[in-house]
């Protein structure tokens, strides 16, 4: 009856976890490689310590923003000491304008609508580390 | 004028087919290719602005840049502005002795000076052909100065001054016959449009002319300009001969409005085109009006970059009201006014921004005049390009990004010369005849960008 007890206690607590756990976003992180290259790879490098137009993303899940130290970000994004490129983040930075999303920013992108390519998009942005 | 239309009515067959020729390796050679310069200035891979990773279409990526006068930048701090470009070609004519020459050392100076100020100039030393010699002139030039971030009605708006040195070659679309450098090699007389650029006398890199652009909203273009041709003797500097001269031109208009829509895996562009003015040829002549207007589609499919197809479509129409009618040497006279029209098609496919194909048809006809075009008076030209090339480098997963090699297989074909399939120049029953097809070249060059 213990054993029992302690089980659905250790259930209930691993449910709660992941209830409360942000929704995880279902990528196909395959299909975000194609995304990447369609809207991100003419001004962004995945490659650790290459800067186009825009700064690397390798390592971008995660990152704070404005961190690397050898690209030069606008004010704008230097002032967000408080972001973090989280999926959730990026989620919201990248679904919108850039400049809506941060105005002053040097970034010059519309914004990606279709959900499903966004999920994909940052499933593979979270395996390039 | 007479003299002058007598001169070229009367060149000998083996002239006219060196000018075939030395047209044909202009067209394979003197296209504005990928820039490694503007590569280490922004940290893009070629393969960005260009969809075969060395030019000369460009990406939309790569027009935008373009539109920004060239100023882009990864920012970090000031790149050294130069590059350069060596070409090895193996030329095999259907007619002729093959050779095998160094046929061009470029150098670009390309780079941005400001946010506001960029451009490129190339130097071409080409070889000319003769006992291992090389002519070194002033190729391409556009100098800009561009407002970006501008709002016109709460939309996007950039405006720019281009000063250039050929109608068309500040196209963003890059379809236009200055920008390509792709048209048909036109037969004696004075053939061609005057933007088409394939015909003798024609404004390629002899003129200079200031154009003021905008584009609204990401999409919509317009530009309008003028032009006036250099002094011969400042031709003469540049290191162009003289007998190539456009003549004195004056009271230059030219325009160029286009919709151009990035939709990121694919693109497509209308546009129209348009020039009117003033020739003198010779410089003492009289005055010829010509009013060019063309119109150009293009359409690419991007997708994810593995497979890309280009297209693009371009007819300019060009009107001539002469300045004289001359006799010809069989007594006829001149017509007053002409048409002269060119039409190019093309069509590459890119795999993996590294293997390419581009096939292309080109043609130019025009209304006959006995005078003026010999030794027909029939100025109709129709030929065909097709080009496989393959570029190992330029992309970002390659051995370098922003440097490149190029090795091309290039097949010009002529199905139609100065108006005819057969004994093209006319010579007597008896005499060697030239069929269009003897004008035909098989050339494999190697070309490395650095």
């Amino acid at each position: 009856m213990t054993k029992l007890f302690l089980g659905l206690c250790t259930a209930t607590l691993v449910l709660g976890w992941v209830l409360a756990s942000p929704p995880a976003r279902a990528g196909d992180a395959s299909a975000g490689s194609d995304v990447f290259k369609t809207e991100c790879s003419e001004c962004h490098s995945i490659k650790e310590g290459r800067n186009k137009k825009g700064p690397s993303l390798f390592g971008v899940v995660g990152r704070k923003a404005a961190t690397i130290s050898d690209y030069e970000y606008s004010d704008a994004l230097r002032s967000k000491t408080d972001w973090v490129w989280t999926p959730e983040k990026l989620h919201s930075y990248l679904s919108q304008p850039a400049k809506q999303a941060d105005p002053g920013t040097k970034m010059k992108y519309d914004g990606l609508s279709d959900a499903k390519q966004l999920d994909d998009l940052i499933s593979y942005l979270s395996t390039v580390h | 004028m007479l003299s002058f239309l007598n001169r070229r009515t009367m060149r000998r067959p083996k002239m006219l087919l060196w000018c075939g020729l030395a047209a044909l390796l202009l067209l394979s050679s003197t296209a504005a290719q990928a820039i490694p310069a503007f590569a280490r200035q922004t940290g893009s891979a070629c393969a960005d602005c260009h969809a075969g990773s060395y030019g000369p279409i460009l990406t939309p990526y790569g027009m935008r840049f373009k539109l920004n006068g060239y100023t882009d930048t990864d920012g970090h701090g000031t790149k050294i502005p130069l590059a350069g470009q060596l070409t090895e070609t193996h030329t095999a004519p259907a007619r002729g002795p093959s050779s095998t020459a160094l046929t061009e050392a470029d150098l670009y100076i390309a780079g941005r000076i400001s946010d506001q100020f960029g451009g490129y100039a190339k130097v071409v030393s080409a070889y000319t052909g003769r006992n291992n010699t090389y002519n070194t002139t002033l190729s391409n030039l556009d100098l800009r100065f561009v407002a970006k971030e501008l709002k016109l009605n709460g939309r996007d708006f950039t405006l720019g001054v281009s000063v250039n040195n050929s109608p068309g070659f500040d196209d963003p679309v890059d379809v236009l016959p200055a920008a390509t450098s792709l048209g048909p090699a036109t037969g004696s007389g004075p053939t061609g449009t005057f933007l088409g650029q394939s015909g003798p006398n024609n404004p390629a890199n002899r003129v200079i002319g200031a154009n003021v652009y905008g584009l609204y909203d990401s999409n919509w273009y317009g530009e309008v300009g003028t032009y006036t041709s250099l002094p011969t003797s400042t031709q003469d500097r540049l290191g162009y001969n003289i007998s190539g001269d456009p003549g004195k031109i004056s009271d230059t208009g030219y325009f160029r409005f286009a919709y151009m829509k990035d939709m990121k895996r694919q693109f497509f562009s209308v546009g129209v085109v348009g020039l009117t003015t003033k020739r003198q040829l010779p410089r003492t002549g009289p005055s010829d009006n010509l009013f060019d207007l063309g119109y150009d589609l293009s359409y690419q499919f991007i997708g994810n970059r593995d497979n890309i197809v280009q297209l693009s479509y371009v007819n300019i129409l060009e009107k001539r009201k002469y300045g004289s009618t001359p006799v010809g040497p069989t007594g006829l006279t001149a017509l007053p006014r002409g048409v002269l029209h060119d039409e190019t098609l093309s069509v590459t496919y890119t795999f993996k921004q590294a293997y390419s194909l581009q096939v292309a048809h080109l043609q130019s006809n025009g209304t006959r005049d006995a005078v003026r075009f010999g030794p027909f008076g029939n100025p109709d030209t129709t030929a065909n390009l097709i080009t496989l090339f393959w570029t190992p480098f330029g992309r970002e997963d390659s051995f370098t990004s922003i440097a490149n090699l190029k090795l091309s297989a290039t097949w010009f074909r002529f199905t139609k010369f100065n108006g005819v399939t057969n004994n093209i120049f006319g010579v007597p029953f008896g005499a060697v005849q030239t069929k269009p097809g003897d004008l035909n070249a098989f050339s494999v060059s190697a070309s490395v960008a650095f």
